[in-house]
């Protein structure tokens, strides 16, 4: 889940072509969750192969990144690694809410309830182990890059991102810009139309790009005091006070300069909050990464996905078109400018 | 102030040069001639015209700046019949340009060209210097043509080579010095262009030209040539492919 820190400000809408040429490391948990929960059929089931294994998190990774690819845009994955003790509370959490969802789908399928059923069964994805492995499997033979983060994934991509390893981070969290991402790309991989969860209404998903410096100073803070303030408003490693979301978190901060002061005024206590900060600032990552595409092993991908019985037609027709646009920017790429010579 | 009269044809061949590149251009006019310097989008061209005041029948203008899309002037060039003569004149008090031909007249809107700046040329000095007929050129990049998306431009001291490769197919055309017009190569040279770019701007020339080609290794290539019964001249400039990071 991650902080939500949407209400702050309006993010600057980019079109997928702005990124042509740049690469990017997407939050691979992050990106197969959003695919679990929206590529489902009407009834809220997801994708299943014929023997009843789920496929939705396949669909996504190749119809989706190619598309990417398509624009330009080379993307590495990268995968959480273990998971900080103080997210256990989150975690058992969501697992809550998938149980609970699992019952109203259920119940909702029962009544008939087609729109409430779909809304219910996108809240019990869950990532199994079996899902992560044919997913990493799959990125794997596209020739794609992954990296395993030694925990946060959204930490490594901003180490990478902060190095200039990578031009930015695409997460549709806002954690990547706590953990230090020059650059952040929101909405990269579900552009389009889409509905608003319980309503019946669609709106237009526009790919975003923050770049954190213009962030901090348009709220005049430091990545320190954001940090700050989404403590106090919970992240994935505390609840938060209650009561205390960004507009009110932002301004506890900027009145009393940091944590300490702003919980002294209000009276309450986070006795964990020096050991989240930690996990912002000074987080864990890993140098042991090659960003290298490497060429596609079409057989192993048609292969596999005939296996979860997708369209052999189909695969090829995607394999071809990342192939060809990966070659037409490689010839981008080495067409120089004629600025090289004024 | 600006008023002249142009053949069809002139303003046809010149127009088509230009819109290879780009379609909304600004013209530098004073009382010898009219010149624009444009460059594509991309900046890997870049194009360099001097008409003189002679490449028109008719002439007289003062300085000023005119802004025009080609697009435009191109559907009122298909307006007049072969021979015809087509009349120009800047209306200054309404920012328009006014065509005549025959008895049409063809009104249209100037282009602001206050955000337009002119692009900087590039410095270059290029060790081989060809002059080739255009003709010749023209087939060579019909033989390269669906094999690659980019070409080579070599030469040594005994000629010059149109070359392209593909992942399979190879084509080229070579002129040894005698057919050429001239040729100075003290060693040999080699870059390679993006074909599309080249291939619009050689189809654009017409027939019996002579093109004096500039190159060396991995630079950009500079070709010049004259239009207008040699009263325009052409300089164009396109940026190398370089294999190597």
């Amino acid at each position: 889940m991650g902080v939500n820190l949407s209400g702050l400000t309006e993010f600057k809408t980019i079109e997928l072509s702005d990124l042509c040429g740049k690469t990017v490391a997407i939050d691979a948990y992050n990106t197969i969750y959003q695919f679990l929960s929206i590529i489902r059929q009407p009834d809220g089931n997801p994708l299943n192969d014929k023997n009843g294994r789920i496929t939705s998190h396949l669909s996504g990774i190749l119809y989706r990144t190619s598309n990417l690819i398509a624009q330009g845009i080379e993307p590495s994955f990268v995968f959480d690694g273990k998971p900080n003790v103080l997210k256990k509370a989150t975690l058992d959490k969501r697992k809550d809410i998938r149980d609970k969802a699992t019952i109203e789908w259920e119940t909702a399928k029962e009544e008939g309830d087609i729109k409430k059923a779909f809304s219910k069964a996108q809240q019990t994805s869950r990532m199994t182990p079996e899902i992560r492995t044919s997913a990493k499997e799959l990125i794997d033979y596209l020739g794609l890059p992954i990296i395993d983060a030694p925990s946060d994934g959204e930490a490594q991509a901003a180490y990478m991102c902060k190095k200039g390893d990578v031009y930015a981070s695409a997460s549709q969290d806002f954690d990547s810009i706590l953990f230090g991402a020059p650059t952040l790309v929101r909405n990269l991989t579900i552009t389009g139309r889409r509905k608003i969860p319980g309503k019946e209404q669609y709106r237009d998903v526009k790919t975003e790009l923050i770049n954190s410096q213009e962030f901090f100073d348009s709220l005049d803070i430091t990545r320190e005091q954001l940090v700050d303030v989404c403590i106090l408003m919970g992240t994935d490693f505390n609840p938060g006070i209650n009561g205390i979301g960004p507009k009110k978190g932002l301004k506890l901060i900027k009145e009393n300069g940091d944590l300490e002061h702003a919980l002294h005024t209000i009276g309450e206590e986070i006795p964990e909050y020096q050991d989240i900060r930690d996990i912002f600032l000074n987080s864990t990552y890993s140098d042991d990464y090659d960003l290298k595409p490497k060429n596609i092993d079409r057989d192993a991908v048609i292969e596999m996905m005939k296996g979860y019985d997708f369209s052999q037609d189909r695969i090829e027709n995607t394999l071809n078109k990342i192939e060809d646009s990966r070659k037409a920017n490689i010839a981008k790429k080495k067409q120089r400018s004629l600025d090289s010579w004024f | 102030m600006f008023k002249a009269e142009i053949k069809s044809e002139t303003l046809k061949g010149l127009v088509s040069i230009i819109s290879t590149l780009i379609d909304e251009v600004k013209f530098t006019v004073n009382s010898d001639g009219m010149s624009l310097k444009a460059v594509d989008p991309a900046h890997v061209a870049m194009i360099e015209l001097n008409i003189g005041a002679k490449a028109f029948e008719s002439y007289s203008a003062t300085e000023t700046e005119i802004g025009v899309d080609l697009d435009k002037v191109k559907s009122v060039i298909k307006l007049a019949g072969p021979g015809e003569t087509i009349i120009m004149e800047q209306d200054e008090g309404q920012g328009r340009l006014v065509f005549k031909i025959g008895n049409i007249t063809r009104r249209m809107n100037l282009i602001d060209t206050s955000c337009m700046n002119d692009p900087k040329v590039p410095q270059l000095t290029l060790s081989a210097n060809i002059g080739i007929l255009v003709d010749q050129l023209q087939k060579g990049i019909r033989a390269a043509e669906s094999i690659s998306d980019h070409i080579a431009l070599k030469a040594d001291s005994e000629g010059f080579e149109l070359s392209c490769e593909g992942d399979t197919d190879f084509a080229s055309l070579r002129v040894e010095k005698a057919a050429l017009e001239s040729l100075k190569a003290d060693s040999k040279v080699c870059s390679l262009y993006p074909l599309e770019y080249f291939s619009n701007l050689i189809k654009a020339i017409p027939s019996g030209t002579i093109v004096n080609i500039e190159l060396d290794d991995d630079y950009p290539v500079k070709l010049v040539f004259k239009l207008a019964n040699g009263e325009s001249t052409v300089s164009y400039f396109l940026a190398p492919r370089i294999e190597s990071d």
